[in-house]
């Protein structure tokens, strides 16, 4: 049975097969790549960036950025590129029509078949991508960073990654995605994107919109799932170190607060563009490939300082919906309230002056002073885990550091070619 | 026009809470999210840019708390420490001194 992914696109996974890989790669010209190619080759050959084959040809570039499309007509847009400077080009004497060996961790990863080598403004790219050219944003920053260069062509894996504990039951492609929620039995599915350690702030995002997500279902046996995908990627120093978010997401439910039957915790390699609206529509799109029917987008979805109002993803959304095969589910903010003594929505109490709001700041800031929450606030599973996972994999922190930068296990590495 | 104070949290569990006890200050906690104890200590303009400054771990929370937050815990302990010696939460200038 074909599977269906975004674009009405059938998702075909791009890896060789082990017995041919070694021949295949054998006298090609080896480039090495740096941890964001690294991540978006696996999102390529794993189909969670279907209907892309490889990264994107100035058409594919230039409609992505004028249109907020594929040259073909697909809704897209994030860029998905490689860039090289005129010195490595000419270093390894790349031209258009060359087959070459992209290498990770000095390992033979993936085949690339440039089709072609080009240009583009990358200040016009900032403005369309971003809605600003300003390089302090991190998504422009990290695009004014690409050099001379850009190549687009095919990718083919040569090499799986092999994902690292504690990362490796969280690795879950598209395809095999898609089977488990068969065998779960769930007929809807709903994303909640995270960075973070979950406070019950939200846990009750995650319940509230499996709430919504359940609608007219029949309820005699369960038919609706939350996966957490967990995006992982590059650190910057005061993130919650990986391991603590994503063992943390599934306490949850090893921990009661959800179960077997409604959540499932899963991961996927991607650097965070901050890009807001244009974001939150790239996360429509990898959420359908990974079988998700539905997707929560709370306030300011993957956005940044000030360079979005908090509801610009919804109406940029709301532009594309009747292309897009996953229903947004909106999400208002949760919060404890002394007068109801619980947590609630701000759509439904109206104990306006006495609600305590959830801060991420606040929150992080209690668990650096090590004290432990309520467990109305913070699961005490969840807070020991952290603390737990601060001195197994973060050198005594439970946030980024130097050290965690330096010393830290990498989620995955390229192992080398077998025969 | 008074002078605008940017608080930091510093969140008191059993531990504190009896030191804060014998040091007559019980009373100066606060209560947070859910019943959280949290005794606060305030800076004003100067002495906040300072700390973000000498400290740049720390960020101040312009949006939700207005509060200086993520000041690392060994820092932290100190100014608690402080707080406890002099009896007393306005301890920054004496604390900024040292950096």
């Amino acid at each position: 049975m074909a599977e269906i992914g975004h674009g009405g696109k059938e998702i075909v996974e791009r890896i060789l097969d082990p017995k041919e890989a070694p021949a295949k790669v054998r006298g090609l010209k080896q480039v090495p790549v740096r941890s964001q190619i690294a991540n978006e080759v696996i999102g390529i050959s794993y189909g969670f960036f279907c209907p892309l084959t490889g990264f994107m040809g100035k058409e594919d570039l230039d409609s992505v950025v004028k249109r907020m499309r594929l040259k073909d007509g697909t809704v897209w847009s994030i860029p998905i590129l490689f860039d090289m400077s005129d010195q490595e080009l000419s270093d390894y004497g790349i031209k258009e029509g060359d087959t070459i060996c992209l290498t990770y961790h000095d390992n033979p990863m993936a085949i690339f078949e440039i089709r072609e080598i080009y240009t583009y403004d990358k200040e016009a790219m900032c403005q369309s991508v971003f809605g600003t050219a300003e390089s302090k944003h991190p998504g422009c920053a990290r695009t004014y960073a690409y050099k001379d260069k850009f190549l687009g062509g095919d990718i083919t894996l040569v090499t799986p990654p092999k994902i690292n504990p504690p990362f490796d039951p969280y690795f879950i492609p598209p395809l095999e995605m898609r089977k488990r929620f068969r065998e779960k039995g769930w007929q809807r599915i709903v994303a909640h994107q995270t960075r973070n350690v979950p406070h019950t702030g939200h846990e009750w995002l995650m319940k509230g919109a499996w709430f919504q997500t359940y609608a007219e279902l029949p309820i005699e046996k369960p038919l609706v799932g939350v996966l957490v995908n967990a995006i992982i990627g590059e650190k910057r120093k005061g993130d919650y170190i990986d391991e603590a978010i994503i063992l943390t997401q599934d306490e949850l439910r090893k921990s009661g607060y959800f179960g077997d039957h409604n959540h499932m915790t899963s991961l996927t390699f991607w650097d965070m563009r901050y890009a807001g609206p244009k974001e939150a529509v790239f996360h429509a799109a990898l959420r359908t490939n990974l079988g998700l029917t539905h997707h929560m987008y709370g306030r300011d979805h993957a956005g940044v300082g000030t360079y979005y109002g908090p509801y610009d993803a919804h109406h940029l959304l709301a532009t594309v919906q009747d292309e897009l095969n996953i229903t947004p589910v909106y999400s208002m903010n949760w919060l404890y309230c002394p007068h109801c003594g619980e947590i609630t929505s701000e759509g439904l109490c109206n104990h306006k002056n006495e609600w305590q709001k959830f801060s991420g700041t606040l929150i992080r800031s209690i668990v650096e002073d090590g004290v432990k929450p309520p467990r109305l606030i913070f699961r005490p599973e969840v807070f020991d885990l952290v603390m737990e996972c601060a001195e197994k994999y973060g050198f005594g922190s439970p946030f980024v550091t130097d050290e965690y930068l330096a010393k830290r296990t990498p989620v995955f590495t390229i192992p080398p070619l077998a025969g | 026009m008074a002078e605008e104070k940017y608080p930091i949290n510093i969140w008191v569990n059993e531990e504190r809470y009896e030191k804060l006890k014998e040091a007559g200050l019980a009373h100066m906690c606060e209560e947070m999210l859910a019943g959280m104890k949290v005794i606060r200590v305030y800076a004003n303009a100067a002495q906040r840019d300072k700390i973000l400054k000498v400290f740049p771990t720390a960020k101040f929370d312009s949006a939700t708390t207005k509060s200086i937050e993520l000041l690392p815990r060994n820092v932290k302990d100190k100014i608690f420490d402080v707080v406890v010696e002099r009896k007393s939460v306005d301890v920054l200038d004496e604390f900024l001194k040292d950096y």
